[in-house]
Formats: C-alpha cells, structure tokens, sequence
C-alpha cells in the first residue's frame, strides 16, 4: 500500500539507489536545499532527495518506483523557471534531466533533430548551425534552459511572432506516463487527425507525464537579418505604433520593447551606450530573403518615424545585432540591480489592447506607489512587467503583490491571459480561476485524473482549488466579428470559411489554411464551415496554405457530449494558462467534443501569386526526374505567408505551379527564369493579386477534378523510409501537391501504397472519421478522455475505439 | 599594503548578505559552470553554491561557524574550481568573491571531514609543489615516464592506461597532466616544421641567441620586470627563456629580481593562508623598487598575473599578464605559419582579467595562421592547480570534455598561456585527439619570428 512504504523512506531509498547507482541519487543537506529552489523565488518544502538519472530507463523505472510508492515526483530541467514549476513539495522526488543530453544526428532534409530532455535550448541551435538550421523558440533562458522544461511550459521567446511557440515546433514526443510506461505520441503526418497529445503535454508543467526524449523541428537560418532599434519618447505611442505595423501586413520576425526603466539596468549593467532619456527602446527585426528584407525594413524604419520615433538605427553587422539582443536578453537578470526583490509577470493581452494596458500600468504604479520595469514582446502583445520590491519592507512587500494582481486584472478585462510564457505553477494558482470557467476547470482536473490517478505527477501545481470562485463563461459568439486591431477574428461553427476568408482577404490578411471560393464542390473550389475546418484540421486540397488549422487557432468553445459548454484558450497569440485544449481537440473530428465558436489569427496575405503551366515529357523517367527538381526547388521556397503547391495531371501531360511571392523581378521574376530553366518555357504564365486569384483559378486554368472531385485522399511519405523512393507513390497520374502542410492529395479512391501514409479525407463528398492512432499511443487514456467529454456516447465514435475499454 | 583579502568587508556578513540579493537566482551561470556541465548536479552550481552561502549566513545569524555548518554545504564550495567564468556570465553582476569567501570557509576545515574521491595528496608533496627545483624533478620523471610509455605502447598509450585500475590512471593522470613543452629550440623547430610541413634538416641545434637576435632599437620598447612563476622555471624554463627572448627582440629592456618567490597562489589553494601571506610579503618587497620606477611587472603565467594583480591597487595597475603586453609590444616581423590553430582561454586571463581580445590579435598577426574557435570558449579545462590533484576523476571529465571540444573545431594545434591548462588540455587530448599537440602561445610566436628571420637569410 501507497501509504505504508511512504512511511519507510530507506527501503525507497535503498529501491531508487540501486536503479540510479549511488552516484545518480543525492540525499544531502545541501542537495536538497538547493533543489527547493528556482528562478522564481517560490518554495513549498524540502525534498526527500535528487535522482539524477543517466537514461531514460532509469528515469521511467524511478517514476514507476513512485508510483507504487506514492511518492510526489517533480521534474525538474534546469530551474529557470519563473512561475515556481520546478519547485517541489516536502518529502517529494525531483527527477533532474539534467544528465539525458543526448543530441541526434540533425536530418537537414526533413529539418528534425531528436534531443533528450536535458539539453539545452542554445545547445540544439549550436548543433544544427553547421547544417544551417535553428531551433526558433528562443525564450531569454535560452543558454541556460532546457528543451525538457520548454516543452513543459510551452517556452515562447521574440522570434515566437514569426515562428510560433515550442508546441509548433515538436514532432513528436517520447514520454513516461506516472506509472513509468513508456509511451510515443507524435505527428508522424504533418497532418495528423484525432486527439493531439502533444498538444495536451506540451505546457502540463510535468503533472501528466515526464518527456524523455523529443523529435523537434528545426528552422532554416534566414538569408538576410534586419534589426532596427527605434526610440520612442511616448510609451503608449510606441505601443501604437506596433500595432499599426502590424496592421499595414508587415511581417517582422520579432518585435520587442524595453521601458526606460529597464533600459537603465541594462545600461548599468552592460554600458551598450543607448539613450536613457527615451521611453522605450524598440527592436524591429526582418529575415529571410535580401531584397524582401530590405524593403520591409525600409517600410517599417519610415512607418515608425512617422508614428512617434524619436530616432531609428539599423544594426550595421551581426557584432551590432547582437549587442541590441543582448540587451533584450539580459534585461531581466539585470533586474537584480535595481532591487532585491521581484515579481515578474508575464500577462498577455489582444494586440489592440496593448497601448491600453500600457496606459494602465502606469496608473496602477502610481496608485500602489511602486517601482515598475517593464519588457515586452510586443508583437506578440505579451508583456513581463517586474514590479521592484524589498522584502524587508512588508509593506512595500505587500503592495507590490497588490500591484501584480492589479495588472493582471488589467490584463483579463482586455480580454488577456494571466501567462503567456511562463506557466501557472504555484505562482499564479490563486489569478487562474479570474480566467477559467467552471467546465474549463472540471475537464482539466478530469484530464489529470486520467493520466496520474494517484496524484504523483507535479501535486499542488497548475490547478487550482475545485472549489475556486471560477469565471463565468465567455459569452459565445454569434456571428463572424473582425478584431482588425487584434488581428484576429471569432466566427460561430457554422459560419462559411469561404465567405469569412473573403472579408478578410479584401482587407490583405487571411487564416492562411488555403483560399476557398464559392460553396460548392470539393477541392480547390470546395466550400465548408469554420467549425468543419477546427473539427478536421485541414479544408481538403487548397490553395498555397501555409499550416493547418491547429496552427492559427487561438480560442474554442464547444459542447461536451452531455451539452455543457466550454470555453479554452484567449484571443492572444500566446498562452499557457492551464491545459491546451484548443489544440488537443483542434483535429480531433466531434469524437470528443463538438466546437460551437472559434477564434483565429489573421496573418498578412501573400501579395501576388505565380502561375505557370507547364508540359511534360512524354517520357516516364524524364518526368519523374523533373517532378522530384521541382519539388526540391518548391521546397526550399517555401515562405511563411503561403507554402508553393503544384497540380499535377498525367491527363493533360501537365504541371501546374503556384507559388505565392512578390511580384518584383528579384521574387516571382526570379522563380520564373528558375523554372524556365528547370522545365522549358511554360506554356502559360500569369501573376495575379493573391485575394483574387480563387476567382481567377476556377476558370479553365485548373485542371477540373482539382476543383470538383468528391474523394480526397492525403498521403504522406512515413518517416525512416529509404530516400530516394520518389517524392510520390509510383504510378499516381493525379495529385496536388502542397509544401506546408507537407501533402500530396489524391483524387483517386486506390490509397494503399508501402511506406505512405494514406488518410481517406473526403469519400463521396463527407468527411471520414480520422483513422486509429499509430501504436505507442496510450489507448486507455484516449477512451478514459471519451469517457470525460462524451460520458453518454452520444458523439459520434470511431470503429477503432468500439470494444476497448478504458 | 596590507591583504585586501584579510581586511576585505567581505568578512562582513551584513555586506555579504546585501551582495547576495543581487542574485536572482535565473540560473544563466550554471551552462558556464564547468563543474555543472560535468555533474549535472546543480549543488556543483554557481546558483546553487549562492542558496548554500546565503542560507549560511542566515542559519548562524552573526557569523558563519564552520563547525556547525552541514559538511555537504562546505564541499560544495571546496568543489569550486574558481574559474569565475559564473561572474564573467552573470548579468546582475553577482561578484565572484562571494564565492571565494566559502572557499576560505571551505579551506579551513579539516580535510577528513570532506568527501574526497582519493585521500589527499600528502602534504609533504603539496607544500613542495610551488618549489621549482621539486617540479623541475618531477617534470625529468614525468618525461622519463611518459617516453618510456611512448616506447612500448605507442602514440596511445594514455588512452590504453586509462582503461587500466583505477589506481594506475590516477599516476598516469598525474604524469600526463603535468605541463610540457619542446626543451631545445631545435625540437620545438622540427614539430612546428612538421605541422606546417617544413623541410627542418638545415635549422638543426640552432642555438637560441643566434636564432632571434636583439631587436634593432633596444631602447624602443618598456622596462619590464620578469616574474618567474614556479611553473614556468619548474617545468617550462625553456619556454620561459625563449619567451625573454621575445621580449628582449621587440626591444624590451628585462631585470629579474634574484629574491622573488611564488606568487602565493598554490599555498592560498592547499589551504595554507600563512604561506601566501609570507610570499606576498616578500615579493612585495622585491618588487616595489621597480614599480616606484614605472617598470611593469610581467608574469608569463595567467594564474600568476592574476594573483599579482590582487596584491593591490599599485599591482593591480603595474603587474600585465604576458600576453596583454606581447600584444601591446612592436615584435619583431613574424613569418608564416600556415595552421589552424584553436587557442584556450586560461580562466585567470578571460574570467579573472578579461583578456580574450590580445591572444587573438597576436595569432591573427602570424601570417597563414587561421584561428579557430571552440564551442564553449569560456568553459574550465578543469585543471584548477591544486584542486585537480583532489578531485581527479572530475578535472579528467573536464579535461577530455574541454579536449573534444577544441579539437572538434578541426584545429592543428592548439596553444594556450598558462602552464596549468597546458598540461591539462595536453592530457585530455592525449585520450581524445593524440595527433592534435598543444604548446604555449609564446612558443609559437617565438616560431613565428624565427621562421622569418630564417627566411630572410635564405
């Protein structure tokens, strides 16, 4: 029994000693001191011990070992944490990643790499650069942090605006569950339907599982890198300004901002030489292609000056590039020179909202009367305003705690979120119920009753109390609403996309899923609902999309199977505040839940599309030689707007390329000469506005079963399959293919091919259930969750899960 | 002047309480902690040596009474390397001398109450280790030793003895570790020669003060004071000598004050504070006619340099680490050494003086030379003078680990400027790289100038 081992720590001891060896279990004073302790100041007891563990089957039989123990287990990655995560509770086990720093070799074709948990966020980066790729998120730990504890809050950073955050970047992850099984749950397909796992996992703050070892993807490192730093004598002007920005479809990588007072730390602490007589210092910066760089820089420097910079530098080299970052980055250790205590927060607000809760900021730092410093990723509307504070004094102690909380009321009446980035933790278990309904609440508690029944995992962290003085929920909404300040738009379920996408594309910015038109047919052409697309995850073939619906969604309601209404996420670009189960469920068919509203984010539109049609050979092995240049080519142009896509049809003997760009001589002038010199001279080429180019396609220029076929099939190459096997499966005459997702749709109903996974999307017109998971998927949790959100199986309910039991 | 360390306020535990506050605990030391990198154990962490300190200091109340402190807490501090790379990263600007003032804490205790992986390293022989003539011998032995092994297991005879007892590796460790260099000027010649791919027969026993000459305006250059340091006469004297060479060759005007001692930084690592006050007395005493005269004081050593520097504000001006004044000097031309060459940041320069930019100038005025940089440039090679002889499996782990990542960077030589890294990185490469040698910076350029000079006579 649980309790009676409890009582005998030496047998436990002596248990964890000989999985971890006397070097891999500390005990003493010192260790168990120090390993109460992280970055966010926060304690909560001593441990029992330390197990340091060198593999990861050590790690799972240590977890195990505490199951049947019913010893607490904290994972712990490097304590960099700031919302008290790593912090454990008396007598409880912290498992330290810190020995599994195990790097894969970097596969620069597929761009992954798989890391152990221990290893550092900079150390993936360090390891891919020789193959020229990144790991982009890149919180401002990052040379102290690991990937295990990314992964568990979800770690954003500055380059999260153009990149996303580390959710968006995991493949797949390799986990123990609180009984110490071993389990994959991954997205071997780009565009894997059912329950998103890694979705759920990624941001738990370790209560559902320890992840021993991750699949990430990697970013190309770009061409050319812009930096412009503005200086702003206005803060709320600054703030504006970035919205405007934004507003005029620029696309930044990161835009960052730092107030005065925390300009004048890192201006003690480092003498970089900026003004200290500004309000804030702005970092704006651009990549990726040279000539695009350079003119949206251009764009951004002139719109800046114009919209209250007192002054704006462009960093000269990467020497100078690198001391603007530096100054971002070690802001907020700097803050240990300005007082000795702090409360970092790291609220999240609609980008509209941000000049407002900057004005409102500083009337809570006069009516407290404290001292505030303030960063920001300001593109990304999510803010790290540190109030300064001497514990010594207990009533500035006092006030500023009242500060905080204030600020973060602030940030929930603009429709925020009370974290972005650093998670709940036990820091802020008494603001999360200010956000969360009362249903939101139950399922998440019911999710982490499923995973770690015997409560093991992490206690005492992320949820807060049942009985909590929950929100009330978000009223749903009624009809399509554009936040064109926010960037982001809330539709009801059964709103048209097409209808939807064509507002917003009027306006240059679109949910960059595909461009739909008109509500009839299938395909290119094909019409649907906006809970249709959040159910399914894609639309079916479309045109140049630049990700799947899990990637732009920002907020959900739905109905459980029993009729309760819930509501998860926020209209912010960020946020880590409880469980993800907008993403979880996003894809996930109405197995589980059926969704009633959404909220996307809108993305600048691409502004020109390329389109070329070419003839091929008549030759079978010429044309095969020819598709696969052209799909490497396509590949390495891929850009973040909209992916480049081709058509092709065995019929005609063509190929139709459309590539989204601009139209200037040195963009979709030079892919032209490039495909001239790949394919001959097309035999028709044309270069449209992108918002008219659905209108102008379903004209004859699209070969008409990519319009109106009523089966859809997607296929994806499977992973460790032998290279070289041909980027199709032999003998296919009809496909599109598309870059972002990585798919080849096929019209045909024969889908079986060796080494290709097939997913029968559309058969006669209706979308199909998604098909079983792979194996290394927990069944009973997936059936126990069913259980959760449909207890009277009233959704629908796929054959694989019929006669399992949970 | 008195020792600033005896009479810092440091000692005082309200001021050291206040320093403390200005760590806030983000953890951006621990990935340049080499002892960290090593364990894994955030205890061997600068952050988690701070909580230990702080908790110290608030448990005792007025003063920090080592004998009721937990001995886990004292260890953690005994296994501080003392690299400073912690201070070096730190961006509150946490001051390394907390750390240093746990170590004091740390070395007055008795060693039995410390959990050392081998019994201490008797006495007998750490007292004589800043005694040249002793390292001088032990050096004759360690080379009689290590040729010895050359001679009947091959080039890698470190890697096979270390898979040996773990008593063995331990000696062999020891005699692996312990500084070298080229003795002759024609040894030294014919290695560099065979590295760039040179034809060597014609330079053969070249005697040395042929080889430079002096510089063509004696006057030109500073009045230099020479500090010996007991590495570098003990187990270097060759590179020492070519190294006043140098000095004398761009125009230096050298003395050598006959009654100088060590520098008294091994006596403050064994423990023994009595000593290195003794020493700093003495070399005080020899030195300050020279530094009244505006002589600069220069150790080839960066420990040295460093440790002089903390004699005083008038040391802290008037001492230059070797290779801050080579850069600062008019050398003589330099000749062409077509290698890739990876240089190592001893600590004491980067960390404890801030010196990364001057050895890189110098190896960029070589000309051919390509520098190479690791990956973790300001990470411990784990040498740490005494402290590696104490934890022996650990400075192992660091030395290897330091040893890949330098030769990861494809380099053909690597060169570094303090003896203690030398031997340490020569040991580690040994196991991990044996065709890649390491030598002191100033060897090199000595190569450097004598390969013109050559040239222009041919």
């Amino acid at each position: 029994m649980p309790g009676q081992e409890r009582n005998n720590p030496k047998a436990f001891l002596s248990g964890l000693r000989e999985i971890l060896g006397d070097d891999g279990l500390l005990t003493d004073d010192a260790a168990r001191f120090v390993y109460s302790r992280d970055a966010s100041h926060l304690t909560l007891g001593r441990p029992l011990a330390v197990a340091l563990p060198r593999d990861e089957s050590q790690l799972r039989r240590v977890v195990g070992l505490c199951r049947t123990v019913g010893v607490p287990v904290v994972c712990r990655g490097t304590g960099t944490g700031l919302s008290g995560g790593a912090v454990p509770g008396h007598g409880a086990l912290v498992v330290g990643t810190s020995r599994l720093r195990d790097l894969g070799p970097v596969d620069s074709i597929q761009r992954r790499v798989r890391v152990q948990p221990g290893v550092l966020n900079d150390g993936v980066s360090r390891h891919a650069s020789p193959s020229g790729l990144h790991f982009a998120p890149d919180p401002s730990s990052q040379s102290a942090a690991s990937i295990g504890g990314n992964i568990a809050e979800n770690a954003g950073g500055p380059h999260c605006l153009r990149h996303g955050v580390t959710l968006q970047h995991l493949v797949s992850l390799d986990w123990s569950d609180s009984a110490g099984r071993a389990f994959n749950t991954g997205r071997a397909v780009p565009a894997e339907r059912g329950l998103d796992l890694v979705s759920l996992l990624c941001g738990s703050e370790g209560t559902l599982g320890l992840v021993t070892s991750a699949d990430l993807k990697l970013v190309v490192d770009p061409a050319e890198v812009a930096t412009l730093l503005a200086f702003f004598p206005d803060l709320e002007d600054a703030a504006g300004a970035v919205v405007g920005l934004l507003g005029e479809g620029l696309a930044p990588v990161a835009v960052e901002m730092v107030d005065q007072a925390m300009l004048l730390a890192v201006e003690e602490a480092f003498g970089f030489g900026f003004p200290t007589d500004v309000a804030v210092a702005m970092i704006i910066e651009f990549a990726g292609q040279p000539e695009a760089v350079a003119e949206d820089s251009g764009r951004a420097g002139g719109f800046m000056e114009r919209h209250g910079a007192s002054e704006v530098r462009r960093a000269a080299d990467d020497s100078e590039r690198d001391e603007l970052w530096k100054c971002r980055k070690k802001a907020f250790g700097a803050v240990g020179r300005l007082a000795p205590n702090y409360v970092t927060m790291d609220v999240v607000v609609p980008l509209g909202e941000l000049p407002g809760l900057v004005r409102e900021i500083q009337v809570i730092k006069v009516q407290h009367g404290v001292e505030i410093a303030t960063t920001f990723h300001a593109g990304d509307g999510n803010l790290h305003p540190g109030v300064h504070y001497d514990e010594r004094d207990p009533d500035q102690t006092r006030r500023a705690h009242a500060a905080a909380d204030a600020i973060i009321r602030a940030a929930l009446d603009r429709d925020g979120s009370v974290t972005g980035e650093h998670g709940v933790g036990i820091e802020k278990l008494h603001v999360l119920p200010w956000q969360l309904d009362r249903e939101t609440a139950r399922l998440q508690r019911g999710i982490k009753d499923i995973f770690d029944p015997d409560k093991i995992l992490n206690p005492g962290k992320l949820h807060p109390p049942a009985d909590a003085d929950f929100a009330a929920l978000k009223p749903v909404p009624a009809e399509i609403d554009f936040h064109w300040a926010n960037l982001t738009v809330s539709a009801p379920a059964d709103a048209s996309l097409a209808q939807l996408q064509q507002t917003a594309l009027e306006r240059g910015f679109w949910i960059p899923v595909g461009a739909l038109a008109g509500d009839e047919g299938m395909g290119l052409g094909r019409g649907t609902t906006v809970g249709n697309l959040v159910a399914e995850l894609l639309t079916g073939p479309a045109l140049c999309p630049a990700g799947t619906a899990r990637d732009f969604l920002l907020e959900l309601w739905a109905e459980t199977g029993d009729g309760r209404l819930f509501h998860a996420g926020a209209p912010v670009f960020k946020n880590v505040a409880g469980y993800d189960l907008v993403h979880m469920l996003c894809g996930s068919g109405r197995v589980w839940a059926q969704p009633r509203a959404v909220t996307f984010q809108l993305r600048p539109v691409p502004e020109s599309l390329g389109y070329w049609r070419f003839q091929l050979p008549s030759d079978e092995q010429q044309e095969v030689t020819l598709l696969e240049r052209l799909v490497e080519y396509l590949t390495g142009r891929h850009g973040s707007l909209g992916g480049p896509m081709m058509i092709v049809d065995a019929g005609t003997g063509s190929v139709v390329v459309l590539i989204p760009g601009r139209s200037r001589p040195w963009d979709l002038g030079q892919i032209g000469e490039d495909l001239a010199n790949l394919l001959g001279t097309p035999a028709e080429h044309i270069e449209l506005p992108f918002n008219r180019a659905t209108e102008i396609l379903k004209a004859e220029l699209i070969p008409g079963w990519a319009l109106n076929s009523s089966d859809w099939t997607f296929l994806c190459r499977l992973p460790d399959q032998e290279p070289g096997a041909g980027f199709r499966p032999a003998g296919m005459g009809r496909l599109i293919w598309q870059s972002t997702p990585r798919l080849i749709w096929s019209p045909d109903p024969e889908t079986s091919h060796p080494g290709w996974h097939a997913d029968r999307f559309y058969s006669g017109g209706r979308v199909q259930p998604p098909v079983a998971p792979a194996e290394g998927v927990p069944f009973d949790f997936l059936i126990r969750m069913k259980t959760l959100f449909d207890p009277s199986a009233a959704l629908e309910t796929p054959e694989w899960m019929e006669g399992r039991d949970g | 002047m008195a020792d600033p360390r005896a009479h810092s306020p440091i000692t005082e535990l309200n001021h050291l309480d206040e320093l403390l506050r200005q760590c806030v605990q983000c953890g951006l030391c621990l990935p340049h902690c080499a002892t960290w990198l090593a364990t894994g154990n955030e205890v061997q962490s600068p952050r988690g040596r701070l909580l230990l300190l702080g908790e110290m200091i608030r448990s005792s109340g007025t003063e920090t009474d080592t004998n009721a402190t937990p001995n886990a807490f004292l260890q953690a501090f005994d296994e501080c390397i003392g690299c400073r790379a912690c201070e070096t990263a730190c961006p509150s600007g946490v001051p390394f001398s907390l750390l240093e003032y746990g170590q004091l804490r740390a070395a007055e205790i008795p060693p039995h109450r410390l959990d050392l992986p081998v019994p201490a390293v008797p006495g007998a022989v750490l007292r004589r280790m800043d005694q040249p003539g002793f390292l001088e011998f032990l050096s004759q032995v360690a080379g009689l030793v290590r040729g010895v092994l050359t001679l009947v297991a091959g080039k890698t005879w470190r890697r096979r003895l270390d898979r040996g007892p773990a008593g063995t590796g331990r000696l062999v460790r020891l005699l692996g570790s312990l500084p070298t260099s080229p003795r002759s000027d024609a040894e030294l010649v014919r290695m560099l020669d065979g590295l760039c791919g040179r034809e060597t027969q014609r330079r053969n026993g070249l005697p040395h003060d042929v080889a430079l000459g002096a510089s063509d305006n004696p006057s030109a250059g500073p009045r230099v004071a020479f500090f010996r340091g007991c590495a570098n006469s003990g187990l270097l004297s060759d590179t020492s000598r070519r190294f006043r060479d140098l000095l004398s060759a761009s125009g230096c005007r050298l003395e050598e004050p006959a009654a100088q001692d060590c520098c008294g930084a091994l006596a403050t690592h064994t423990g023994r504070p009595g000593r290195s006050a003794d020493l700093r007395r003495r070399n005080r005493d020899v030195f300050a006619g020279a530094l009244n005269e505006g002589t600069v004081i220069v150790a080839e050593a960066a420990g040295c340099s460093h440790e002089l520097k903390e004699y005083g504000d008038e040391f802290r001006t008037g001492v230059v680490d070797a290779v801050v004044l080579l850069a600062g000097l008019d050398l003589p031309p330099l000749g062409s050494v077509p290698l890739r060459v990876a240089y190592h940041d001893p600590c004491h320069a980067r960390h404890g003086q801030g010196i990364v930019d001057e050895p890189r100038m110098l190896l960029t005025a070589i000309p051919g030379l390509e520098i190479v940089e690791p990956i973790e440039p300001e990470v411990c090679c784990g040498s740490g003078g005494a402290w590696g002889l104490r934890y022996p499996e650990l400075s192992d782990e660091l030395g290897r680990r330091k040893a890949a990542d330098l030769a990861a960077t494809g380099a053909d030589l690597v060169v570094t400027s303090n003896p203690g890294c030398l031997g340490q990185i020569a040991d580690g490469l040994r196991v991990i790289a044996p065709d890649v040698p390491i030598l002191p910076l100033t060897d090199l350029l000595w190569y450097a100038v004598l390969i013109r000079i050559d040239s222009t006579r041919s």
